[in-house]
């Protein structure tokens, strides 16, 4: 049975839980004797115990219970000490410590140190002592009958009858496609009981990547010796070892593929109605266009295009959480903070109820976390206001941060931008006051040169900024010196359909996605200045770097007319400009992912579907031209000089490729059966550019070529050349009549690429000896 | 009564290795398909009890072939043919449900030998 689904559910309802801890423990500080508040605590406490021994995380259980009781002992008390809210916000943290262990799959931490008791004796005598001893868990813990942990209970309880056993399987050494085997290993294990976890797990395993063993959890009822037996008929298999049985849960792993969000029902049900009504609409489509009715097809294609729009926005609405999913921890963060600064903080939050995709919010966690430090450590000085303000705006959500705190000088920020060597003082004396404040965004600013007691700001500034730039929304600062500053950050609500940019680039069109695109320029041919191989174009005082989009994905661009279309994106903070034939437009398109083997390729962020059916690719600019630009540097003009080499290294080099030949030779002979001899009579270092000279070439000589790719952690290519005389041998040794010479046909070309393949021992060599003359070389 | 094999390979030179292979061994070999477009088709008439499928050919490769027989027929029982450094493809040939595989260049007896085991299986 799949225990992941439930295990899932638990994170994300205890994450819950905790968030509501906190918004109540900081509640509870303003009104101590507030009966509703310490109730409400004690329900939150209780809930996590239940899911947490039923899931058999005994200490979060320990932990929760713990403070169930806490809680309790304030109900009979009617109120609750500070030194009862501080041990309170502890165990919180603590569970959600706790709570961090158990998703990332690390046994749940010790808690015996970390809890200490409070200076003075709590109102409950047990809260005085250590706490997290697992036995001390009353047995009643595990058999709660909370009614929203029922299901659990009964699924975990049938699930942990069948115990689970370690399986550890090694494979012989340099068995080939060892990711492949590994997957056979797998089903062979299925055939006899469930698989709840491997590693490496299947997703890795599908990459292909060497596996010399894997170790599997496999819950089965069977012995010992049936597992070992079951795995017997595999090859390669060089050691069984099947460790002790284990009852515990076992933990799956690949989760990421399985992420849940919950939803609710009605929206489920609008979803069902509008299916329904396509459906019928599609009937009367089809219906009307056999009558060849027109108008009536026009009208039902209208109804559809609102059916379409309705469902869009319902799915939409599905992704949707509110922010203060989000901002629920901010007051008990808040409170900390003033706490150990000294300084006296509120928080005031509105319209925080307002959804936001659930991509997006995930991205602001750290950002809003960044502001908050920030305004306590530097905006507010004693006494102050933190305000978060929230609200919609078309298909933008706007949240302004602002604080009530002494504000940020232009002045100051210029000075300390040009102190830090970010900008010269010319640059800096053009910057309006806006841009000013927009320094603290750059990387390395707080940083850079003294920090003054008013331009302090900037810690993680650039990680606001950029979080806030990925997910295509723009940030604003605001600041008046004595009045506060205010921080608005304007984002999309929802991030799965986008705006693109359409460009032809030879014969393709491509899409960019807005995002990524500062602006599009058209500028005259003359305006491009050149330097080598490098052309750059002056823009806003700034020379910016030009790479054509077509040589960058290796196609061949369309005609060159006389001005040059481009659009500026940006690279490690670089605006770099990219060359396009032309521009087709721009529109809102919904990005599908690309599947394999598509989705291996770099800087092919997905595509989308054209109104003729066309599929039309989606480009990444930063990855791309980080590929590029990479690949750039390889080049042979722009390359380190060769090395030299002595004629002892040479030698070794040459026996090097001897082995490798040797091995080819072997594999041959064996499969032909006859005996044949390769040799590499000399080895010489040269540009690969100059290969088909260096070996003699001409161009009257006509050679056939097979190249072999490398991979694998050495990576390179092999070469095979054979002169048109020995293709001709070997061609007709491969043949079914020896001796008869062959045309080069495509049947031939395809035996000889064969050859390619069974020289593979060599090329197998060769990545192993590939190390060896690495380290030769590093010598 | 001997056991039918079907080979898929765009190489003329491997199909004749393959089946000079299976034939001395006894078995029968009912097809040969030299590419993944024919190969289904010739499947369909045949319905061999063991395919031999190379994974990297021209135009439809071996991992789609596969996957279109098993979806014609989930019995198939298909033995995957590579070349070194073929990894991932290969894992993904297995996850699409191939039975084995077997790396070149290979020795007889490996062929054979599979060849049994997955036929025993079956």
């Amino acid at each position: 049975m799949d225990m992941s689904h439930y295990r899932e559910l638990f994170l994300s309802e205890t994450r819950e839980h905790i968030e509501r801890l906190n918004e109540l423990a900081v509640s509870l500080e303003e009104a101590p004797d507030r009966r509703q508040t310490i109730n409400a605590l004690f329900r939150e406490t209780h809930s996590i115990k239940g899911m947490a021994a039923t899931m058999g995380f005994s200490s979060m259980a320990t932990l929760a219970h713990h403070l169930e009781d806490l809680m309790d002992s304030c109900r009979s008390s009617g109120q609750a000490s500070a030194a009862v809210i501080d041990s309170l916000c502890q165990g919180i943290d603590l569970l959600a410590g706790l709570l961090d262990d158990i998703q990332n799959d690390r046994p749940e931490r010790d808690m015996a140190d970390s809890l200490v008791p409070p200076g003075e004796q709590g109102p409950s005598a047990s809260s005085a002592e250590p706490v997290a001893t697992p036995d001390r868990l009353p047995a009643g813990v595990t058999a709660i009958g909370d009614p929203e942990a029922g299901d659990l209970t009964t699924a975990a309880a049938e699930f942990q009858e069948i115990p689970a056993c370690q399986v550890q399987v090694r494979l012989a050494e340099e068995t080939p496609a060892s990711a492949a085997r590994c997957l056979l290993i797998l089903r062979e294990l299925e055939k006899i009981g469930a698989v709840t976890s491997s590693r490496p797990d299947i997703t890795t395993l599908r990459q292909g990547l060497p596996c010399p063993q894997i170790e599997v959890w496999l819950q089965t009822t069977r012995d010992h010796a049936a597992i070992e037996s079951a795995l017997s008929g595999i090859s390669s298999v060089a050691s069984v070892r099947v460790g002790e049985d284990r009852r515990a849960v076992p933990r799956r792993e690949n989760r990421a593929e399985t992420r849940s969000i919950r939803v609710r029902t009605d929206l489920l049900d609008q979803f069902i109605n509008l299916t329904g009504e396509l459906v019928t609409q599609r009937n009367i489509l089809a219906a009307a266009s056999r009558r060849k009715d027109w108008d009536e097809v026009n009208q039902v294609l209208a109804q559809a295009e609102r059916l379409i729009g309705d469902l869009h926005h319902q799915v939409l609405q599905a992704r949707l959480m509110p922010l203060e999913s989000i901002t629920g921890r901010l007051p008990r963060i808040v409170r900390d903070l003033s706490r150990s600064s000294g300084k006296q903080v509120t928080l005031k939050m509105t319209g925080t109820e307002i959804g936001i995709d659930r991509v997006i919010l995930e991205e602001l966690n750290d950002p809003l976390l960044h502001l908050v430090r920030n305004a306590i450590d530097h905006g507010i000085e004693a006494v102050g206001e933190i305000h978060l303000a929230a609200r919609r705006e078309k298909e933008t959500v706007i949240i302004e941060f602002s604080d009530n705190g002494k504000g940020m000088d232009p002045q100051g920020l210029r000075r300390k931008a040009v102190a830090g060597g970010l900008i010269t003082s010319a640059q800096a004396e053009q910057l309006c006051d806006p841009d000013a404040l927009m320094l603290i965004c750059q990387p390395g600013f707080s940083t850079a040169g003294q920090v003054t007691d008013l331009s302090g700001r900037g810690v993680g500034m650039d990680v606001v900024k950029a979080a806030v730039n990925r997910l295509g929304g723009t940030l604003e600062i605001n600041s008046e010196i004595g009045h506060g500053t205010v921080f608005r950050l304007r984002l999309p609500l929802s991030i799965a359909i986008i705006r693109i940019l359409l460009v032809q680039c030879g014969e393709v069109p491509l899409a960019i996605p807005m995002t990524r695109v500062h602006k599009t320029l058209e500028i005259p041919g003359y305006a491009v200045q050149r330097s080598g191989r490098d052309r750059s174009f002056r823009d806003q005082e700034e020379d910016v770097t030009l790479v054509s989009l077509a040589e960058a994905l290796g196609l061949s661009g369309g005609p060159a007319t006389g001005s040059i279309a481009l659009f500026v994106t940006e690279r490690h903070g670089r605006r770099v400009g990219l060359q396009v034939d032309q521009f087709l437009g721009q529109r809102e398109a919904y990005i599908k992912p690309v599947g394999f083997p598509l989705n291996r390729l770099t800087g092919l962020s997905g595509a989308v579907i054209e109104a003729d059916g066309r599929v039309v690719f989606v480009i990444d600019p930063p990855l791309l031209l980080e590929k590029h630009l990479l690949a750039e540097t390889h080049r042979p003009e722009n390359r380190m000089p060769l090395r030299d080499f002595d004629s002892g290294q040479l030698e070794t080099l040459k026996k090097i490729s001897n082995i490798g030949m040797e091995q080819a030779a072997a594999a041959l002979s064996q499969m032909l059966d006859r005996d044949i001899r390769l040799q590499a009579p000399q080895v010489s270092v040269t540009r690969s550019s100059q290969v088909a000279d260096d070996l003699g070439g001409d161009t009257a000589d006509r050679a056939v070529g097979v190249a072999l790719e490398i991979q694998g952690d050495a990576q390179g290519q092999l070469l095979l050349l054979l002169p048109q005389e020995s293709t001709d041998q070997l061609l007709s040794l491969l043949s079914d009549n020896p001796g008869e010479a062959l045309e080069m046909t495509d049947e031939t070309a395809s035996a000889l690429k064969e050859v390619g393949n069974i020289v593979d021992p060599a090329r197998n060599a060769v990545c192993n000896l590939m190390h060896e003359i690495q380290c030769f070389l590093a010598e | 009564m001997s056991r039918r094999v079907m080979i898929v390979d765009d190489a003329l030179f491997m199909r004749n290795l393959l089946k000079d292979i299976f034939v001395r061994a006894g078995y029968q070999v009912v097809g040969e398909a030299d590419s993944g477009e024919t190969a289904l088709a010739i499947y369909q008439q045949t319905r061999p009890e063991l395919v031999t499928m190379d994974i990297v050919m021209p135009d439809k490769s071996g991992l789609e072939t596969v996957r279109d027989i098993l979806a014609a027929d989930p019995e198939a029982c298909i033995l995957m043919i590579s070349a070194l450094g073929q990894d991932m493809l290969l894992a993904e040939a297995i996850v699409a449900g191939a039975k084995d595989f077997i790396i070149k260049p290979f020795k007889e007896e490996q062929v054979l030998d599979i060849a049994k085991r997955l036929l025993e299986e079956a």
